[in-house]
């Protein structure tokens, strides 16, 4: 078998790895398979765009939301894209406090995930609303009314926490741009191309004073992201935590959607990472090795997951309340049986593969298992939200739940809308951290 | 190489981020001022009626009670408006053919409501009650402002929940004694008993005023 | 798209009606054109409603939308421009009145009150009659005078009537059918016509007859007595298929007897029940023990009884509660009584007539009276010689009036065809009121001056709410035209009957019944022959098909009533749809799921239609269910349903086949129609054990609670409700619909899951489907002190006030649904789209003290918020404190058995006494929620013997 890659390829030095990755960034035309990639997610994007008017012209009956099932898709995609995106702030902060090497090469793509992940999530809460127009209620400003919000609800502290998550990824994202379009600046042949990243450069000349605030603020705020991830997705588990509704109230729910959040996390950055690689030769700077370490990661995090699941099925039995045992038994044979299968195999059997080096090592299994984990996910998440409402305490107002074409339509448009993003990354900034990889690499050609 | 931006470039910088924070603070200003607004509460607006009526000649200047046009304020939740036949007990002997009550004459005749237009409207969801407010010492002014100087009438408060709010967490300032309440030249003076008195007598401050089911049902 | 409501697809498709458009037309040109071009219904909405506007009643609102105020011209005599008053009137139903109030604000109609002082009332409603509030605003009624589906004017009828007149003669030729009359004033002009027409013959038919207890009556006293119960002297009751507390006339008045024996708690002499029937009954629900007979057995049985009763005979081939059965009733001599329902056959009645004579309850536990109907005929004979003559072309003239024979009786309208001059007087659009020469707008009873009697004779007299919506005319003018030329008031009419002086009559209108009208006891003697009759045996064949009629829809004729289309069907929670009912047995035999279809064939008539699994049903038994698939009815119910009245008329054996496919049905109950554990929510016992320890059915448990958050305002609401008492007959829930402006949604939106009632009647069946326990539980906002709900909502939409009410803020509501996710009671309901906006009802006809809810507002059960606040407002003014039993919610005053009893806990009173029961319970009571409402749990009074 083949031996491990070291993080980067023997013989990468920084002159090559910055004229080629900056030479990406800076081409005056687009790669073929750009175009191919842009056209289908511009229409899912339009697409969402669409959906999202006729929602507000229509109002939130167009979907299949009914009088058990109050919550539906909008919450499901909302907390499955907040999971991912956190995944990319995982690798981007904490790797990054560990003084992982490896993460440097992949840290750009991972945040812009987080970034584009964070979006599509940000809509959700308010798209779900029956009045989205009065979604500002939620923030607590001195009105006419004399009236505030109402802090003991979970979903106050959701608004707060994702409005906070979401300013702080672009920051964070951003501050780790500054080095890399200061050197687009430099590089660009053009002059509207040097203005532009001159200006998105904010002035930074890389002067070692300027390096030293620049590492000091980027340390900081790479400090405060590590917590806040998991402030975040502790908080959106309290949504469900928080109520006493049949299958939400149990205190498992923060831990249990952070898990989700590695898992979806790492399996979203293998897909990013695994073509990129190939599309724009980077082999030399994302090397197998990092397929290998973020496998072993999803492997990890799987397990973490599996035994989220255990404890659910355990504390529902040993808790042993009527209602709970019901919706529970509901969920693994059920209607929605199937959807509850699907998140165990995909969560927790197919990724176990993983203990194989081999495996680790194939590409295009890694993928599968990947796409595997992000179908999974959502799954996890509709048993969460769906399956748990359908069966109230009184069997007089069980319920059942149907997806209409516009719950489809939104969750595929807000897919279309994070692919789209990524490309606009892609083609726009460096797609590898240079000023990060200057760490790592041989100063100069041999 | 040429450097990319001349030295004015700081300043057009620093302009772009001191302009960034003056929109962010500008709006948040706006966004508190604007619903404050008398403009946008339409306070002190006259508003065009088919007869231009006026409070300031028939209740200053002739000393009309409130309760003669408006029969209902003390007994019910409308204060209600005066049908045109109470118009013509007086101007069927006074003003018989003045151009100005020529609508009022012509409803009469002709069996035809006069279409009044609203000074004071509040939003169909909040159920403001005339009977209690007057029976607990309110007086009229307190909402309708200085009624008695209005020649042509005009809103003359913002009726924002606010303004609700102020009076129901503390009704004391507003309370008037009994006899005083449709005296629109009434002002508190030695002998007027103190608001924590009126408050006793009107057995004010038994319940929450500031319950959602006072106002909303 | 949003899914178009039942409603909506009405309107398109009346849409292209021509007739419809042509009615349209001569109404409302404007309307017309709009419907020309179906695209855009809303805008047809808004024409209806302005059509209404027109109709001159928005002008009483004082808060007139567009910024406008219309005070009247002429200060309003004798009615408060503000406020609201009550005025009596009745409301009837097969010629018999219920006793109501109906509460109108700010000078208009906007609600129905039961009427304390009434006997058929005492204050309670029915479902049917809380909704006529509803088919008196209603859009589609007929307007305008048609003939020959021209619009005509007020004089052609006149000079058309002015011929008749002169070629009717002797009236030989001349028919008037109505359905069955009570009304002294009609059959005074009646009386009147016949001395004009002395050889004019008036018709009666009802679909929904009541002839087999008229002809039961003439078999055993040879005079058509009327049967008074005395429920609440009835210490042993035994209704066999009976209809006792559904749809009896007086069933109001029998439920509140009925459920004053049936609470342990209160009365030391709880009542015993027993109902033998072939398809479960609200009355037999509320048995104590509920047999499964199908009625090929009991033609068998019945007769057995009586033989065991009147002669002491111990019939062979009984099931085995027969015997015990039998044993007690003799026992209970003198506090027995017996009911059959009008579907049984005449000789059945007469032999309940025999036993109850037997069983010494005469005078006791009933009485006789003489017949409250006016010259009672057999129904069915009087239209086989209606249709005969019509068919041999004697019939020239033919008035019809209240009665839609062409839908309700198969061929009457190829008959019709032979009758050279017909007309139609109809409140409603009818089937046969489009095949009439003539179709005259009849005045809805809240229009128009009226009498009529209720079950014990009483009389009332019907006034009229409001002005007339549409000019229509009043029956009695009709038939005073057909006298002489002159035209009359009907108000007229009536005094002339009743002679009464003013002060009487201002006193009858003031109370709302005529004093000493009630019937005479009749004296009639058991003739001796009674009890020898035996009732003919039912045709054989596999499936006994029943026809009854739908408790909502009657006979068909509330077709277009929106509220009473949606109200969930007691037994089966159906909605706008009425399946065959069929027995577990049947749908085990041929395979069939609820929603299949059927094809029902009775000799050559058949009909396909969806299958319902009823259990509790005889096993034999498929139940067909009268008053849908009407064609001419309006947008509302056109098309809603099955039209089985062509399988009344066809004789012969009946055969069931399972259809191809199976159709959606909007049930508002989702759950395994079976259950082993309903005794969790409505907790149950029998007599003995509480005679044991009272207390066995637990108190309401009080969780430990580390923050307890104790309203401590000035009054302290509460509700208790008592499942003894609660029948499951819905005439709460459409009370509340009516009270708080909940609006309905249509077929489609039920099917979504996304209907509005606030109230809602949970319903279990437990244990064996051939024969199970059924059980009713009314469900509203619990209005918890620890409110799952209050906690959760971010912005602080729904909260506690200091009287203890969970109160729902529309105007602050978001809509993130997460107070829906959190009741564990799930009493809340959404507005998923612009309901209220969409509905067919006009704004005048809402009530103006309850907010409409708009899109994407959360709502629910406010105790009645709006009489809440009244109360204070006049308590405040008078520096009181609010009286225990001063405020009734609507659900309250309108239940006939008195099962809901709300008020100030604070001031002591029923409700107080009430919590203290010991049955008292609180339902989900481990949540800790510490509801407002608590429950009364259900006793069985079983028999030792019979015990099952």
């Amino acid at each position: 078998m083949n031996a491990i890659e070291p993080v980067t390829l023997p013989g990468s030095n920084n002159p090559d790895m910055t004229d080629h990755v900056s030479a990406i960034a800076l081409r005056s035309k687009a790669f073929l398979w750009w175009w191919i990639a842009v056209a289908p997610a511009a229409l899912l994007t339009s697409i969402l765009i669409g959906s999202i008017l006729y929602l507000f012209y229509a109002g939130v009956g167009i979907w299949g939301i009914d009088w058990p099932v109050a919550w539906g898709f909008a919450i499901i995609s909302y907390v499955w894209w907040i999971a991912i995106a956190s995944g990319g702030t995982f690798i981007s902060a904490l790797f990054f406090l560990t003084r992982s090497e490896w993460r440097n090469s992949i840290n750009r793509i991972a945040e812009s995930m987080t970034l584009f992940g964070a979006a599509c999530a940000g809509i959700y809460p308010i798209l779900h609303l029956g009045r989205p127009w009065f979604f500002y209620w939620l923030f607590p400003y001195p009105n006419s009314m004399g009236l505030w919000p109402q802090f003991r609800s979970p979903l106050l502290w959701d608004f707060f926490a994702i409005l906070t998550y979401v300013t702080a990824s672009v920051l964070f994202w951003y501050l780790g741009l500054l080095p890399d379009l200061a050197t687009l600046r430099d590089r660009a042949p053009t002059r509207t191309k040097q203005v532009v990243y001159g200006a998105m450069a904010l002035g930074f000349r890389g002067t070692s004073g300027q390096w030293r605030h620049y590492h000091a603020l980027y340390g900081v705020l790479a400090a405060i992201m590590a917590p806040l991830v998991c402030s975040v997705h502790s908080i959106v588990g309290l949504d469900f935590a928080g109520a006493a509704t049949v299958g939400w109230h149990s205190t498992m729910f923060p831990p249990f959607f952070i898990f989700g959040a590695f898992l979806s996390g790492f399996a979203t950055v293998l897909l990013l990472i695994m073509p990129l690689r190939r599309l724009l030769r980077l082999q030399r700077y994302i090397t197998t090795r990092h397929v290998e370490v973020l496998g072993r990661l999803l492997l990890t995090s799987s397990l973490f997951v599996g035994y989220a699941y255990i404890m659910d099925a355990f504390t529902t039995y040993y808790g042993g309340e009527k209602a709970e045992i019901t919706m529970f038994q509901e969920k693994l044979f059920g209607y929605y049986a199937g959807i509850y299968w699907a998140t165990i195999l995909f969560n927790v059997l197919l990724p176990q593969l993983l203990w194989f080096r081999t495996i680790r090592l194939n590409q295009l299994v890694v993928g599968l298992i990947s796409v595997g984990v992000i179908v999974g996910m959502w799954c996890e998440r509709y048993t969460i939200v769906v399956v748990s409402l359908h069966r109230p305490r009184l069997p007089s107002s069980y319920g059942i739940f149907h997806a209409t074409i516009w719950d489809w339509l939104t969750l595929t448009g807000t897919a279309g809308f994070f692919v789209f993003g990524i490309l606009m990354i892609v083609r726009l900034v460096p797609v590898i951290s240079m000023f990060e990889m200057r760490e790592i690499l041989a100063p100069r050609r041999p | 190489m040429a450097a990319i931006f001349r030295p004015t470039a700081n300043i057009a910088a620093q302009v772009v981020v001191v302009g960034l924070g003056m929109l962010i603070v500008g709006g948040a200003v706006w966004w508190w001022a604007w619903p404050r607004m008398d403009y946008v509460r339409h306070m002190g607006w006259t508003v065009e009626q088919p007869v231009p009526f006026s409070h300031q000649h028939h209740v200053a200047g002739l000393g009309i009670d409130c309760r003669f046009c408006h029969v209902t304020v003390e007994t019910a939740a409308n204060a209600g408006l005066p049908p045109t036949y109470t118009c013509m007990t007086c101007h069927s002997q006074i003003w018989t053919n003045a151009a100005l009550l020529a609508p009022v004459r012509e409803s009469l005749a002709n069996n035809t409501p006069i279409v009044w237009h609203r000074v004071t409207d509040l939003p169909d969801y909040v159920y403001f009650n005339h009977k209690i407010h007057i029976a607990k010492g309110v007086g009229c002014q307190s909402c309708h402002g200085t009624i008695q100087d209005m020649a042509l009438t005009r809103k003359a408060r913002t009726l924002t929940m606010g303004f609700c709010l102020d009076c129901h967490r503390d009704p004391a300032p507003n309370l008037r004694p009994a006899d005083a309440i449709f005296n629109t030249d009434w002002h508190r003076t030695a002998e007027t008993p103190s608001p924590a008195a009126l408050m006793q007598h009107y057995h004010v401050g038994g319940r929450n005023l500031t319950d959602c089911s006072i106002c909303h049902r | 798209m949003p899914p178009v409501n039942r409603q909506w697809r009405g309107l398109d498709r009346l849409a292209r009606d021509p007739a419809f458009v042509a009615r349209a037309s001569a109404e409302f040109p404007q309307l017309a054109a709009a419907l020309a071009e179906p695209r855009d219904r809303r805008s047809v909405l808004k024409l209806m409603a302005a059509g209404l506007a027109l109709a001159g009643l928005s002008g009483c609102d004082d808060g007139a939308p567009g910024g406008v105020l219309i005070p009247p011209v002429l200060p309003a005599d004798n009615t408060v421009a503000a406020g609201s008053r009550m005025f009596a009137t009745a409301s009837v139903l097969g010629g018999y009145a219920d006793g109501i109030l109906v509460r109108h604000v700010n000078g208009r109609p906007i609600k129905v009150e039961g009427n304390p002082l009434h006997p058929a009332s005492l204050g309670g409603t029915s479902a049917i009659g809380q909704a006529e509030i509803l088919g008196f605003y209603d859009p589609d009624r007929s307007r305008g005078l048609i003939r020959d589906g021209e619009p005509q004017s007020w004089s052609s009828l006149l000079t058309t009537l002015a011929a008749q007149r002169d070629a009717l003669g002797q009236g030989a030729g001349f028919r008037i059918l109505t359905g069955a009359v009570t009304s002294p004033t009609f059959s005074r002009q009646i009386a009147a016509l016949k001395q004009r027409y002395p050889e004019m013959r008036w018709h009666r038919w009802d679909p929904v007859c009541r002839d087999a207890m008229r002809a039961g009556a003439v078999l055993a006293y040879g005079q058509p007595v009327e049967v008074l119960p005395q429920l609440d002297a009835v210490d042993l009751l035994v209704t066999i298929d009976s209809d006792l507390l559904d749809s009896a006339p007086g069933h109001l008045r029998f439920a509140r007897d009925f459920a004053a024996r049936r609470n342990p708690a209160r009365t030391d002499r709880m009542s015993r029940s027993y109902a033998i029937e072939p398809t479960p009954s609200l009355t037999g629900v509320a048995a104590d023990h509920r047999f499964v007979v199908s009625p090929r057995d009991l033609v068998r049985i019945v007769p057995a009884l009586a033989a065991s009763i009147l002669r002491g005979e111990t019939p062979a081939g009984m099931p085995s509660w027969f015997a015990p059965l039998a044993a007690e009733m003799q026992a209970a001599h003198g506090r027995a009584f017996i009911h059959a329902g009008p579907q049984q056959p005449a000789e059945i009645h007469a032999l309940v007539h025999a036993m109850n004579e037997a069983l010494g309850g005469r005078g006791a536990t009933y009485t006789l009276i003489g017949p409250v109907e006016a010259d009672p005929v057999d129904q069915a004979a009087s239209m086989r010689d209606l249709m005969a003559d019509m068919q041999a072309g004697h019939v020239t003239s033919l008035l019809i009036m209240d009665s839609n024979p062409v839908f309700t009786l198969p061929g009457f309208g190829e008959a019709l065809k032979r009758v050279p001059f017909s007309m139609t007087l109809a409140a409603e659009t009818t089937e046969t009121g489009g095949q009439t020469h003539w179709t005259l707008p009849a005045r809805h009873p809240f229009e128009d001056w009226s009498d009529a009697r209720a079950y014990d004779g009483t009389v009332t007299i019907l006034q009229p709410q409001a002005k007339p919506l549409y000019d229509g005319l009043s029956p009695h003018a009709l038939l005073a035209l057909f006298q002489a030329a002159d035209q009359v008031d009907s108000r007229d009419v009536v005094r002339q009957t009743h002679g009464l002086t003013d002060g009487q009559w201002h006193d009858a209108l003031a109370t709302g019944v005529v004093p000493n009208t009630r019937a005479a006891v009749s004296d009639a003697r058991l003739k001796s022959g009674a009890a020898q009759a035996l009732p003919p045996r039912p045709a054989g064949g596999e499936v006994t098909l029943l026809f009854r009629p739908d408790p909502h829809l009657w006979d068909g004729r509330f077709a277009n009533n929106a509220w009473l289309q949606e109200l969930p069907r007691p037994l089966t929670k159906l909605t706008w749809d009425n399946p065959l009912l069929v027995s577990p047995a049947i749908a085990k035999r041929l395979g069939l799921a609820n929603g299949d279809r059927v094809s029902v064939a009775v000799g050559d008539a058949s009909v396909v239609l969806p299958a319902w699994v009823m259990p509790g049903q005889a096993a034999d038994c498929a139940v067909a269910l009268l008053g849908f698939g009407r064609t001419d009815v309006g947008m509302v119910g056109q098309g809603a349903g099955y039209d089985v009245y062509p399988l009344t008329g066809g004789g012969g054996p009946v055969t069931l086949r399972k259809g191809t496919g199976r159709e959606v049905l909007a049930c508002t109950e989702h759950h395994d129609p079976i259950f082993t554990d309903a005794g969790d929510y409505v907790r149950q016992g029998t007599l003995a054990a509480f005679k044991a320890n009272p207390g066995f059915l637990g108190g309401p448990a009080e969780q430990p609670s580390l923050y307890n958050r104790k309203p401590t305002g000035p009054a302290a609401w509460g509700m208790s409700i008592d499942l003894n008492a609660c029948i499951g007959c819905n005439a709460c829930v459409v009370a509340c619909t009516a009270e708080n402006n909940i609006p309905t949604v249509g077929k489609q939106q039920v099917i979504h899951e996304r209907e509005m009632h606030w109230l809602r009647i949970d319903r279990y069946h437990e244990g064996d489907p051939a024969d199970p326990n059924i059980l009713f539980q009314p469900v509203m906002c619990q209005h918890c002190e620890q409110a799952p709900c209050e906690i959760v909502c971010p912005v602080g939409a729904t909260v506690h006030d200091q009287e203890g009410l969970n109160v729902m803020v529309y105007n602050r509501c978001v809509g993130t649904r997460f107070c829906s996710n959190n009741c564990p009671y799930k009493v809340r309901r959404f507005n998923y789209f612009d309901f209220a906006g969409e509905e067919r009802r006009p704004a005048v006809a809402r009530n103006p003290d309850v907010t409409v809810r708009a899109r994407g507002v959360m709502e629910k059960c406010t105790f009645c918020l709006q009489r809440i606040a009244e109360a204070r407002i006049d308590a405040d003014m008078a520096n009181r404190p609010i009286g225990a039993d001063e405020v009734k919610t609507a659900c309250q005053s309108a239940c006939p058995a008195q099962a809901i009893t709300f008020g100030n806990m604070a001031q002591g009173g029923d409700i107080a006494e009430r919590k203290k029961s010991p049955l008292t319970y609180t339902l989900l009571d481990d949540q800790g929620t510490r509801p407002r409402v608590t429950y009364e749990a259900r006793i069985f009074n079983v028999g030792s013997d019979t015990g099952t």
